[in-house]
């Protein structure tokens, strides 16, 4: 009974890693309507005060046949730029709607099978890894790695590369010293983040200050000044202590000896910190995650897994060599994941299960070595292997015994 | 609580509904509004350009005001429908999957990515995903000297070479492995045996009957004349004889009984059906179970496992994950602390084909045994850990906790599961 009931699948538990999978193309969605909607705004009411001017102009007599023809023509062409930037968006819409659906199937799919043990299930969890690595390559820049991977897994519609290709554009930005890009992010995302009240817009304007400080000439100061005027001053009421440091700056430039802490921190290189709060405020926005999937699956699966026995006689290569052999020969299972090369590292750092029942096979004899196996499979080889009637053979000596030198073990 | 919905019953189908009323309702409206709106000032356009007449121009301009205002409100509410299917779509979203938050406060992985990324290298290789595995073996190389993705990328240069060359290894006998995988889904199972035959020391010492086991089905395969090739009533039975003859001898130690059964299994080969071999020669599943055990064996003698570990943890970790939330919520709002650094405080419960290790917990202290404290069975059967027996021992002489029986601790025995 116990088992079954290890077995079954909980769908909506299930499910907690695949949250961002519907989450994204969703507020996907909204920030493109939200450009829509903007264009949309500016551009008709631009069109019709300069229809109304036009109109007035024309009735009035002050505008000529080739005025007004003019003016038509520049309403064309705002309207078919709207057009154009309208079927981008719709186009991208489109696509949006299309990841949704195919990512619902997905994810309707594991409402299907109800057991872990259904062979419909593997091949669902494997998608699920092969998503999780794709966001592990994604988030960590592997871009190709992740398009690879998607195309060869037919996955594309569950990968989100294009978001995290031009979150790593502004990122690789960023390291490289460039705000612009980066404040053409926050521009087009202006509204959601004030809700946020986030910061990053001041702290890349803070930057660009003390790039034009760092630079030190004349002009450049007094670009400075005016850039403080323009995109500092008005946030000190968020910010007053990081403001008045500014202001500090220009007193002291890099070069002055009695420079206090709080302004050498502020001249020396903070462009990793930079491209990590963009990172951050990227991912709040969009609702993903700000640890990659992978990670979360990984350490509590690690946890799950592991067992006192897999890191037994870490310091002893050779011990823990025998000791595969002999569970390879106890279970039926092969190698465990934990004591297999690729995780065995990893798995140092975290802590094993709990458990509070024994998991043994129910029929355990014993050696005299101390060594125990199941009975009936110690049968059922002594029978494959011809042996005379109730001899069997210590799978680890090769002796042969009698049956009834093996002595009973009851696991409470 | 999650008990109580039925497990079959899909959140997501008023989603799905919801979403074929978002693709219904979406830009192309508005777009065919501007086109409407071009069309008229196009049209209006070319009347202007032709009249001569300045006031019939500007009744022209006056007139058009109206209608594109129009357009424009109609471009408004075709936005409008767009922003409500979107809502609807987002409540609806919110209710087939209300957000949870994951466990992130402390992530133990992000500390060792050098350790990530090579696990997910070599998944990648024992999944047969080379192209992808060699893009990403550059990327890494690429991204390592360019950000400080990693703090100490596999320490050096002489390190980092010998470990792509083990990659290279790696990638491949993988190789190898799906070659031969390939050969016996066509049935030809000569890569195989090759395989085995090469390796057959390292196969003996693990106790593994593979390569008998491939040699047998060959046998059995040529008796039943499957090769296709048959001039003859009788030259499937004379292959296999003669394989038999060739091969068998050096399995004779191990394996002298089955041998024995497949020659005497001959002499029944008009009606095969019959005989008390028949057993022997029914090989529906053959084939699979045995690419199923090449798997396993060759990935063990790598000291891999047979299942990609990666795999295997993040299927058990999603399994266990809502266990460990539960765990972190509480903790949360108790705010205190887990003491014991090396165990989980909860149990994880992981379906019987995710536990590996046998896991012998004391009956008397609760706790797991491990290497310092190993299970030690006293006179009786009972096991107990050998902390426990110390604990209860006075002097030499225990009583068992389970049965009335005594003894003396010297005479206990420390197993080995």
């Amino acid at each position: 009974m116990a088992n079954h009931e290890s077995s079954a699948i909980k769908h909506n538990d299930h499910l907690l890693l695949d949250q961002p999978l519907l989450r994204l193309p969703n507020e996907l969605l909204r920030k493109n309507f939200r450009s829509a909607h903007f264009v949309i705004e500016r551009d008709t009411s631009a069109l019709k005060n300069l229809l109304k001017e036009s109109a007035t102009a024309a009735v009035s007599g002050r505008a000529s046949q080739q005025d007004v023809l003019k003016n038509l023509d520049a309403m064309i062409i705002r309207m078919r730029g709207v057009k154009r930037k309208l079927s981008q968006y719709a186009g991208e819409e489109a696509r949006l709607h299309e990841h949704t659906a195919a990512r619902i199937q997905h994810l309707d799919d594991l409402y299907s099978i109800n057991t872990v043990e259904d062979v419909k299930y593997e091949s669902w969890s494997r998608k699920r890894l092969d998503r999780l690595i794709a966001d592990y390559f994604l988030r960590n820049g592997f871009h190709e790695s992740a398009k690879q991977l998607a195309k060869e897994r037919n996955m594309e519609r569950l990968v989100d590369v294009e978001t995290f290709e031009s979150m790593g554009r502004i990122r690789l930005a960023l390291l490289g010293g460039s705000v612009t890009e980066a404040l053409t992010w926050c521009a087009e995302n202006k509204k959601e983040l004030r809700k946020m009240e986030c910061k990053l817009e001041f702290m890349l304007r803070l930057q660009q200050y003390i790039e034009l400080i760092r630079a030190g000439t004349q002009p450049k100061l007094v670009e400075a000044i005016n850039h403080a005027k323009k995109h500092l001053v008005p946030y000190r009421s968020q910010h007053p202590r990081e403001v008045s440091q500014a202001c500090g700056l220009l007193a002291l430039l890099p070069n002055s000896r009695n420079a206090e802490d709080c302004y050498a921190d502020l001249y020396r290189p903070r462009w990793t910190e930079l491209a990590d709060l963009f990172t951050t405020t990227h991912n709040q926005l969009l609702s993903l995650p700000s640890v990659p999937l992978l990670h979360i699956a990984l350490s509590s699966g690690l946890s799950a897994l592991k067992t006192p026995a897999c890191h037994a006689s870490a310091t002893n290569q050779g011990g823990s060599a025998r000791a595969h052999q002999d569970d390879n020969s106890s279970q039926e299972h092969g190698v465990c994941p934990i004591c297999s090369t690729e995780l065995n590292d990893l798995a140092k750092y975290v802590p094993y299960a709990h458990h509070t029942n024994s998991h043994v096979q129910p029929d355990l004899v014993m050696f005299p070595s101390g060594k125990t196996c199941s009975k009936q499979r110690l049968i059922d080889e002594a029978k494959k292997a011809g042996l005379p009637p109730c001899q069997v053979k210590d799978p680890m000596r090769g002796t042969l015994l009698h049956q009834e030198d093996l002595k009973k073990v009851y696991i409470t | 609580m999650t008990g109580v919905d039925n497990a079959s019953a899909s959140p997501f189908a008023p989603l799905q509904a919801d979403l074929a009323r978002m693709k219904k309702s979406n830009l192309n409206a508005a777009i065919g509004d501007v086109d409407k709106i071009l069309e008229m000032l196009e049209r209006t356009r070319e009347q202007v350009a032709q009249e001569s007449e300045s006031h019939k121009i500007s009744m022209a301009m006056t007139r058009l005001q109206n209608p594109i205002k129009e357009k424009c409100d109609a471009i408004t509410s075709d936005l409008k429908e767009v922003t409500k299917a979107q809502r609807a779509f987002g409540k609806a979203l919110d209710k087939a999957m209300p957000l949870r938050d994951l466990p992130m406060e402390t992530d133990a992985m992000a500390e060792y990515p050098e350790h990530v990324v090579r696990a997910i290298g070599m998944h990648l290789l024992r999944e047969g995903q080379f192209s992808v595995a060699s893009t990403f073996v550059a990327e890494t190389e690429h991204i390592t000297r360019g950000e400080s993705f990693m703090a100490n990328p596999l320490d050096g240069t002489e390190d980092n070479e010998i470990d792509s060359r083990s990659e290279q290894d790696l990638q491949h006998k993988f190789a190898q492995m799906y070659e031969i995988l390939a050969e016996l889904k066509g049935s030809n199972l000569i890569p195989a045996i090759e395989w085995a035959h090469e390796n057959s020391r390292r196969l003996e010492a693990r106790g593994s009957t593979l390569e008998f086991e491939l040699s047998k089905l060959q046998f059995i395969w040529l008796f039943k004349g499957s090769s296709g090739t048959s001039e003859s009533e009788y030259a499937g039975q004379t292959s296999a004889f003669e394989y038999g003859r060739q091969h068998f001898a050096r399995f004779q130690r191990r394996h002298l009984r089955e041998i024995a059964q497949l020659c005497t299994a001959m002499v029944y080969a008009p009606n095969l059906e019959e005989s008390p071999y028949n057993y022997l020669f029914q090989t529906d599943t053959a084939f699979d179970e045995v690419a199923l055990s090449f798997t396993r064996e060759f990935c063990s003698l790598l000291g891999l496992s047979a299942e990609s570990p990666l795999y295997v943890a993040v299927t058990a970790g999603s399994i266990a994950l809502p266990r460990l939330l539960k765990y972190t919520t509480y903790m949360k709002e108790k705010k205190t602390e887990w003491s014991t650094v090396n165990e989980l405080a909860f149990e994880t419960p992981l379906p019987p084909s995710m536990i590996y290790h046998p896991i012998f917990v004391c009956p008397v202290s609760k706790e797991q045994t491990t290497e310092l404290n190993p299970p030690m069975m006293l006179i009786c059967g009972h096991v107990i850990s050998r902390d426990s027996l110390h604990n209860i021992a006075k002097g030499s002489r225990y009583k068992c906790p389970y049965c009335p029986q005594e003894g003396a601790t010297s005479d206990t025995v420390e197993i080995f599961l």
